[in-house]
């Protein structure tokens, strides 16, 4: 039988039990990780994953059923089920889901890349993370290593009752390395590019650039001196955030409180609402002039980046932060329909098993004007913080305390000693009406977690932020005691 | 849900289809239904069923993996092959001694016919239930109610065979008013264990109480926890150091200090995968059986969990923590000993103090003592006199975890079991801690 024919199936189905709306995702996964641990190779992996996910509206109420079994019955079943749930969602309700205008679209997307990942032989990619684990070892007082590899297809097709019909194959590339260093009654670490790994929408091409071997010596001289490198001081100074942690900074404090349903309070028991309420929209200084931040699924490679959402709606720019007023929302079709606005495409699920949220797409920093050797030749007293450590917000997206790899600190417009468990914390509009400098594009990097939860059961989202390095004043640093 | 019969003959086919020198699968397969309720009403109504087959395929001392959900015998027959080629790949490993040789594991028995078959409509029912508690309270209430089934089985070419089904029921409430919050979490593997109207008491009380908090100066103070916090922070001395990989690369806390008196004498702390009264997995992903591990025993730090390769190391035996298909071992069904204190005794204790429902969004900031950061949050309260006088911002606190539990003072005498989403279960206590350190206050 068509795959096809299994996803009309269930919208004849769905229509004949009495769903006023049905959509219907078929998703197959293909993913390979490799891991390489202090010289040993720890994983090398196929995984696959195929199902189909139904989701329906009856008597104004959602419902969802998924099955990993893709057969005529099994389809009929899991459409059956998902009625059966939506009449019981029907029976606490605050009224019927309005979805707003139809959703029609129609086409074929596939994320443009070079190499296919698949197309690299396991021997290549495995031999990259051996000569990457051998050169941190290379290092004296290393004491732990370990480089990874991740690649993935995604291919999947999404209809819906009002005549959408996507096909979409999405490609993802990720790797990283990171060394643990002991001694002196410390233990520090880095990590390249980026905490963990970076990844993208991209193929194979995008590894590669990223030169792990070439990378490992530094990466590991640099976890080895951090054991030896003077504390983070503790006071108020000006802050300069690198690419990679503002990244992080901009998904927290910027992307998660921008989601429509954490707003309305869908997310409320879980992972908390925000502080960005309807109300402040258009009506709200987020930050500094200097601040713009733009919310898009088109800005290859981004994580966020795609064809049509899991509603099927397209693919788009929405600016998010203009001159430091908040301007936009991430929405779904329900969402936005409670504020007479139309989705800007930001549903997506995790796998053809979890329904559709309201997920970061690309949400970016837009780069200033600043080089970062200016920048910090225009600071007389502060420091540099770079390459995330920990991560920690409160349930509204105000207070947050982030940790860093790596510190310098930065004396009369120079560069100094290198700084160890360093720290800063902040309210968040206080925090980005403080930022006073962004670096311009040529700092400017499209930052990839693949990591982001939400949802129960939980959801893996995958997301992207593009960043340049920027300044901060008057930021309380040093918060480790 | 497949059931033992079925999940074993399919695995035992599927071992067939290897050529490997040795060969395990793990089975692990859920059917899940969760009602996620905000606002008052239900909004996202789910039910799942997946079945992934998760394969090890070994030649010498190389071991490959492939995972896959496509069980046609072609689906199947690609993955067993694409570990295979996967092993060959590998250098050799010389500390891998091979998949471990069958064990036998306790029978628990934790399954329960009307939690696994729990319908959508019985789940709307306790939805409503706690809904109505808060509408008397003007309180927004949202949450989850969850039920399910989670069956895991293991297969080996050295003979190991083991399924085990187990049933899980959860329900997550949290209230807000204006100005305040309050939650309640239940957990069991059988759904009528939860005595879910006092789950919604518990959740409104705190909200209701915890109206028009007063900002207090960040600091060190005293702390009452209850359940909710200290599950946070035996989770986080789980993930961060309890397990024998984390130890052996000396990125846990426990490196340099096993052996050493590191928390209060009054802290007992253990791992049991087959106590009836956690929610018991009686094997991990490898088959073996999981052993009580007595992780810190009267405040002295003594031994991590291991799986088989971490065992091979350290020159002894796995204690059956393999948790999933990849990764190090964890610890995963913990528990914390009781003390003799109830909870109103633990804060009437305290003269000066914050008493702290839960903490969230907690995250590793220095892995030598388990330094975390993280909020309080749902119902924190000032304690003067031995008594709750008023609710009190939120906090954020940066804390080793390590000293946190050096200090305590008391212990309280009733557990209670937390099960979290992914069958991490700790089953503890309230306590008061001499000291915690608050570090910021949100607006």
């Amino acid at each position: 039988m068509p795959m096809d024919d299994f996803l009309s199936r269930a919208l004849d189905l769905a229509a004949v039990k009495g769903a006023s709306y049905c959509d219907v995702r078929l998703v197959e996964t293909n993913q390979e990780r490799f891991v390489v641990r202090t010289g040993v190779v720890d994983t090398i992996s196929n995984d696959e994953s195929l199902g189909i996910g139904v989701r329906v509206l009856v008597n104004g109420s959602w419902g969802f059923a998924s099955t990993n079994i893709v057969t005529p019955a099994e389809v009929d079943r899991a459409t059956g089920l998902a009625v059966e749930i939506a009449l019981a969602s029907a029976q606490s309700s605050n009224g019927p889901v309005s979805l707003g205008p139809p959703v029609t679209s129609k086409g074929i997307y596939t994320t443009p890349i070079s190499v296919d990942p698949f197309s690299i032989s396991s021997k290549d990619n495995l031999g990259l993370l051996l000569e990457a684990d051998q050169r941190m070892g290379s290092v004296k007082g290393i004491s732990a290593r370990t480089g990874n590899l991740i690649f993935i297809k995604e291919h999947k097709t999404f209809v819906n009752s009002e005549g959408a019909h996507v096909e979409q194959t999405i490609y993802e590339a990720g790797g990283g390395i990171m060394a643990t260093a002991r001694g002196n009654g410390e233990v520090q670490r880095r990590s390249y590019p980026q905490s963990m790994r970076q990844q993208g929408c991209a193929g194979w091409e995008f590894v590669d650039a990223m030169d792990l071997a070439g990378n490992a010596e530094r990466t590991a001289t640099e976890a080895v001196a951090l054991l030896s490198a003077d504390q983070c001081p503790s006071g108020v100074t000006t802050l300069i955030v690198g690419a990679s942690q503002l990244g992080l900074q901009i998904h927290e404090s910027c992307g998660h409180a921008i989601e429509l349903d954490r707003v309305l309070g869908s997310e409320a028991a879980y992972a908390g609402t925000s502080f960005l309420t309807t109300d402040k929209l258009n009506n709200f200084q987020y930050g500094s002039d200097q601040v713009n931040i733009t919310a898009d699924s088109v800005r290859l490679p981004g994580l966020g980046s795609y064809g049509w959402d899991d509603e099927g709606v397209p693919a788009q720019s929405t600016p998010v932060v203009e001159a430091g007023k908040f301007v936009g929302y991430l929405m779904s079709r329900e969402t936005a329909s409670g504020l007479d606005l139309p989705s800007n495409g930001s549903m997506r699920a995790a796998s053809w098993n979890r329904i559709p949220l309201i997920r970061m797409t690309n949400v970016s920093l837009e780069p200033g004007n600043w080089t970062l050797d200016d920048l910090i030749a225009d600071t007389d007293d502060g420091i540099l913080m770079e390459m995330n450590r920990s991560w920690s917000i409160d349930d509204r997206r105000y207070n947050f305390q982030f940790g860093t790899e790596i510190g310098y600190e930065i004396k009369k417009g120079k560069l100094g000693k290198m700084l160890r468990n360093c720290t800063y914390t902040g309210i968040t509009p206080e925090f980005w009406n403080s930022c006073d400098a962004v670096c311009s594009d040529g700092h400017w990097t499209m930052w990839g977690i693949p990591n982001c939860g939400k949802g129960q059961p939980g959801q893996l989202g995958h997301t992207g932020h593009g960043a340049a390095p920027a300044r901060f004043r008057n930021i309380q640093v040093g918060v480790m005691k | 849900m497949m059931g033992r019969e079925a999940a074993l003959a399919m695995l035992q086919k599927a071992l067939g289809y290897s050529k490997a020198q040795e060969t395990d699968i793990y089975l692990s397969a859920q059917d899940l239904g969760l009602s996620r309720f905000a606002g008052g009403a239900i909004h996202q109504n789910v039910a799942h069923s997946n079945i992934v087959l998760n394969i090890r395929s070994v030649t010498g001392k190389r071991l490959g993996r492939a995972t896959t959900n496509d069980l046609s015998e072609a689906g199947v027959r690609k993955a067993i092959e694409a570990a295979h080629q996967n092993a060959l790949l590998m250098p050799e490993d010389p500390a891998f001694e091979g998949l471990p040789q069958p064990s036998e594991a306790a029978k628990v028995d934790s399954f329960d016919e009307a939690t696994a078959f729990c319908s959508p409509e019985a789940r709307a029912q306790i939805v409503r239930g706690v809904c109505l508690q808060g509408a008397e309270h003007e309180l927004n209430v949202s949450g989850a109610c969850r039920t399910g089934v989670q069956e895991t089985a293991v297969v080996s070419s050295h003979g190991v065979r083991a399924y085990h089904a187990g049933t899980f029921a959860g329900l997550i409430i949290n209230t807000m008013s204006g100005s305040s919050a309050g939650w309640a979490k239940g957990g069991s593997w059988r759904l009528s264990d939860m005595d879910t109207e006092a789950l919604g008491r518990e959740a409104v009380s705190k909200a209701v109480d915890g109206r028009e908090p007063v900002a207090i100066e960040p600091g060190r103070y005293p702390v009452v926890l209850d359940t909710y916090a200290v599950d946070d922070i035996l989770e986080a001395l789980s993930l961060y150091g309890m397990g024998a990989q984390a130890v052996q690369e000396g990125r846990s806390w426990m490196n340099d200090i096993i052996g050493d008196q590191a928390m209060s004498p009054s802290v007992t702390i253990w791992d049991d995968g087959s106590a009836p009264h956690g929610w018991p997995v009686p094997f991990d992903a490898e088959g073996m059986p999981r052993r009580r591990v007595d992780i810190i025993n009267q405040g002295v730090v003594n031994t991590p969990v291991h799986n088989s390769y971490t065992a091979g190391k350290a020159g002894t035996v796995s204690t059956g923590h393999q948790a999933y298909f990849t990764g190090g071992p964890i610890a995963s069904n913990l528990f914390m000993q009781e003390g003799g204190s109830s909870l109103d005794e633990l804060i009437g204790s305290t003269e000066w103090g914050i008493y702290i429902t839960r903490f969230f969004y907690t995250r590793l900031a220095h892995s030598k003592g388990c330094v975390m950061t993280g909020m309080t949050r749902d119902g924190t309260f000032m304690i003067e006199n031995g008594q709750i006088t008023h609710p009190v911002k939120d906090l954020r606190f940066t804390q080793s975890y390590v000293e946190a539990l050096a200090g305590v003072e008391h212990v309280g005498s009733k557990s209670k079991l937390v099960l979290n989403e992914v069958g991490f279960a700790t089953r503890v206590p309230a306590l008061k801690l001499s000291s915690f350190n608050f570090t910021g206050v949100t607006v």
